[in-house]
């Protein structure tokens, strides 16, 4: 009979717990179920996966270990100063979790610091051994899963990386497919927003693979600087699309297969490319080789087009130049690590401009205070209350739940509370009625064994995957297995009531010092869009050749990081909406108002870039009191929105907003009249990309105001409990 | 059920459940609790939370309140 493969990784993890818990009893050693933490929580899917996390774990452990011993020997006798060291280290280890760079090494930096400081600050005399002893032990964890992984039904990530490449650019040339059906006016707006949902989670899935490839399969591993460049540069075709699509609106009253002669060859060509890139990626030889193609403007028929459907055409072909460049380079890149081609091309590897390491996130640095007040209150329970529940134990608990949840706070702790809380009183029974009975390490081996394989086989999909490993944690922590081991009923009750205490300490954070009720973050998120919105457009520079001070540009680069960010964070907050407290508010207009939000966002980004390009100073001369009132009137919508997430008069702001564009068109024409001779070329396509930018965010800006219209928001402003 | 309850002097006394000693306070805390959380629930539900200025601090009054009654004239702490 052939085993499943959840039954094989189940048994997998299974033994390899039963292992170390066996190697560490036979070796004396206290706290065995250190060991066995280390294995429930680098058990992955693939070897790659699970060796990297392991490593994670182990640098962590051991950064955990120093940074302990430090707090515990810079604060003798001094409890405050403890505490005060300890949280501001898990603080920060939360911020840095729920970043980009290593967050498996902070996230075990922080919380096995949290275990290993409140387990020997009480007894600083044995300090130097609970550090040592938590370093090797989860050094056994890691070395017996890792070895059980390589060895039975050993899972490669190779395979899994490949699917996942070539799922990627199937559902990329899907995605660009749909967008030139839908310019040439056809296509259904539905069929991509789920294309584009698919390919977030593909990327996704695509990035964890690629780094756990690059651990267990030596030929991902002797390619990575290519693999890498390949990702930077599919997470670039991906944005161009989003940009290239979202700019479509603005031409749909346009004749573009008119206006483009070499349209259909041009998107035949991309078509080609794409498909053959998924060709190499299952190993098959390319049909045709790329070959630049530029896309044409017909320059007579432009001469009918009023300036601002010259912009938005030029935008288009700017966008579509993106591609076809991004395009072109990713093909060359499968050619030469699928062995199709000896060119070696060239590494891009560029960070993304939103992507700023030393920029500040709110929301990040909210989770953290929310890591350290958890932990603090739990600290002021266990000193002033009475018989706290589990006393340091549940401090370094609450340090732990503390630092995941903080990057986390749509989910509802009672996805948390539920699957501890039940897991502890069936392993309550096991301890109380079954481990009694057993008198050697042959019948602890088989109820450990029996008992991981039940909750890694039961609880294996992706979406229980909290709930196992509260529930794993639970069973390690409840059984406490050591040399002499005792039965006590004390041990399940004090267990079973640090729970709910641990969790109170959540669940008031939730509501202090940040409201993180749902309803209530998705309107504080929408208020700080809508800043962001404002500050950028008020600080756009009026002479882009002008070098803005460092100050300037580290608050113009965190807005464009707030207004590129938040619109995703809009979404994840949409899911969790409860939508019977919002009569008047349909899940479909929320998603319709987040697209629409997305759609701003990206058309703020362009007119932030185009922007610095220089201008003729003659247009800008000419044009800046139209300009201006542009800007004035964007800036104080913006600063309406930020109040309010919709315009009281929609009907009039949308008139005032076709007024001004309207006199802008006009005052443009006179303008160019004048110009004739005082521009060139490239002043004249630097203007014109600007002004397609201002118009395009005008355009996103009605969308907006439309969407949100039809929602009725008083229910939304109305306190409630949940 | 419960050792002590008719005592009226100050000697602490827990209730027993199938021979485990729960401390009254508790017994009481739940009890507190769960009468809150219905209370929210009525307040959500007749639209009566909307005068509040903010019905987290509310519950957690409320949680206070009922613990205190409960625990006065029920639970007897």
């Amino acid at each position: 009979m052939a085993l499943s493969r959840k039954a094989k990784e189940a048994i997998k993890t299974a033994l390899a717990m039963t292992l170390s818990y066996g190697i560490a009893l036979s070796l004396g050693w206290e706290k065995p179920y250190w060991a066995g933490f280390s294995v429930a929580f680098i058990s992955l899917a693939t070897s790659g996966q699970s060796l990297n996390k392991g490593a994670y774990r182990m640098l962590g452990t051991l950064m955990a270990g120093v940074v302990s011993l430090a707090i515990i020997a810079l604060s003798p006798q001094n409890r405050w100063l403890f505490i005060t060291l300890l949280s501001v280290w898990v603080g920060f280890c939360t911020y840095m979790t729920w970043g980009k760079r290593h967050p498996d090494f902070w996230a075990y930096s922080g919380y096995v610091c949290a275990v290993v400081s409140m387990a020997a600050g009480p007894d600083p005399v044995n300090a130097f051994h609970t550090a040592v002893l938590r370093s090797q032990e989860t050094g056994l964890g890691i070395l017996v899963y890792g070895l059980v992984a390589i060895f039975l039904w050993p899972m490669n990530s190779r395979p899994a990386f490949e699917t996942a490449a070539a799922k990627l650019a199937s559902i990329q040339h899907q995605l660009l497919h749909a967008g030139l059906e839908w310019m040439a006016g056809q296509g259904d707006p539905t069929t991509v927003q789920q294309l584009r949902a698919q390919e977030i989670q593909e990327q996704k899935q695509f990035d964890q693979l690629l780094t756990a490839a690059e651990t267990d399969s030596y030929d991902i591993w002797e390619l990575r600087h290519h693999w890498r460049s390949y990702q930077h540069q599919v997470t670039e075709l991906s944005e161009a699309m989003v940009r290239w699509r979202g700019n479509l609106t603005g031409t749909q009253s346009l004749d573009l297969p008119g206006l483009m002669p070499n349209l259909s060859g041009f998107g035949a060509e991309l078509d080609g490319r794409l498909t053959q890139i998924g060709r190499m990626l299952t190993n098959q030889e390319p049909g045709q080789q790329s070959s630049a193609i530029e896309p044409e403007i017909d320059n007579t028929q432009v001469l009918h087009l009023s300036h601002f459907h010259r912009a938005a055409l030029t935008v288009i072909r700017d966008q579509l130049w993106r591609m076809e460049s991004l395009t072109r380079s990713l093909f060359h890149s499968v050619c030469y690590i699928k062995g199709f081609s000896p060119v070696v091309p060239a590494l891009d590897d560029r960070p993304s401009a939103t992507e700023g390491f030393g920029l500040p996130d709110p929301d990040r640095a909210a989770g953290a205070v929310r890591a350290m007040l958890i932990m603090w209150i739990a600290y002021l329970g266990m000193i002033y209350v009475d018989r706290f529940p589990a006393g340091a134990d549940a401090v370094a608990v609450a340090g732990t739940f503390g630092l995941v949840i903080a990057g986390i706070p749509q989910v509802s702790i009672w996805l948390l509370f539920l699957p501890a809380f039940v897991s502890v009183l069936v392993t309550g029974l096991i301890y109380l009625f079954v481990m009694p009975q057993l008198s050697s390490f042959l019948g602890l081996g088989v109820l450990l064994f029996c008992a991981t394989f039940a909750i890694y086989y039961l609880l294996a999909a992706p979406k229980l995957n909290v709930a196992k490993l509260m529930a794993i944690s639970m069973f390690i922590t409840v059984i406490s297995v050591s040399n002499h081991q005792t039965y006590h009923f004390l041990v399940v009750s004090t267990t079973a009531l640090m729970l709910p205490v641990v969790f109170i300490c959540m669940g008031v954070t939730a509501y202090f010092p940040v409201d993180l009720r749902p309803r209530q973050s998705f309107l504080r998120l929408l208020g700080c869009y809508f800043r962001s919105c404002e500050y950028l457009m008020d600080a756009l520079p009026q002479d882009p050749l002008k070098r803005e001070s460092h100050l300037a540009r580290m608050r113009k680069a965190f807005h464009l990081r707030q207004v590129s960010s938040l619109p995703t964070k809009l979404g994840v907050w949409s899911r969790v909406l409860n939508m019977k407290a919002l009569p008047g508010t349909s899940p479909q207009q929320i998603t319709a108002m987040v697209t629409a939000l997305q759609g701003l966002s990206y058309r703020i980004q362009q007119l932030v870039e185009d922007r610095a390009n220089p201008q003729a100073p003659f247009l800008v001369q000419e044009l800046r009191s139209d300009v201006v009132a542009w800007r004035m009137k964007m800036t104080e919508a913006f600063r309406c929105l930020t109040e309010k997430p919709s315009m009281e008069n929609q009907h009039l702001f949308n008139t005032e907003l076709t007024g001004i564009i309207q006199r802008l068109n006009l005052r443009i024409e006179e303008v160019v009249d004048k110009a004739t001779g005082n521009i060139t070329d490239q002043d004249g396509e630097n203007f014109y990309r600007l002004l397609g930018a201002y118009r395009g965010v005008s355009d996103a800006l009605a969308v907006y105001v439309a969407s949100a219209g039809g929602i009725d928001w008083a229910p939304w402003h109305e306190e409630r409990f949940y | 059920m419960y050792r002590g309850a008719l005592d009226m002097n100050t000697i602490p006394h827990e209730l027993a459940v199938g021979g485990v000693y729960l401390p009254p306070l508790l017994v009481a805390v739940t009890l507190g609790t769960i009468a809150a959380v219905l209370t929210a629930l009525l307040f959500n539900r007749i639209r009566l939370s909307r005068y509040f200025f903010y019905p987290p601090l509310l519950f957690l009054a409320l949680v206070m309140i009922y613990t205190v009654l409960l625990g006065t004239f029920v639970v007897r702490i």
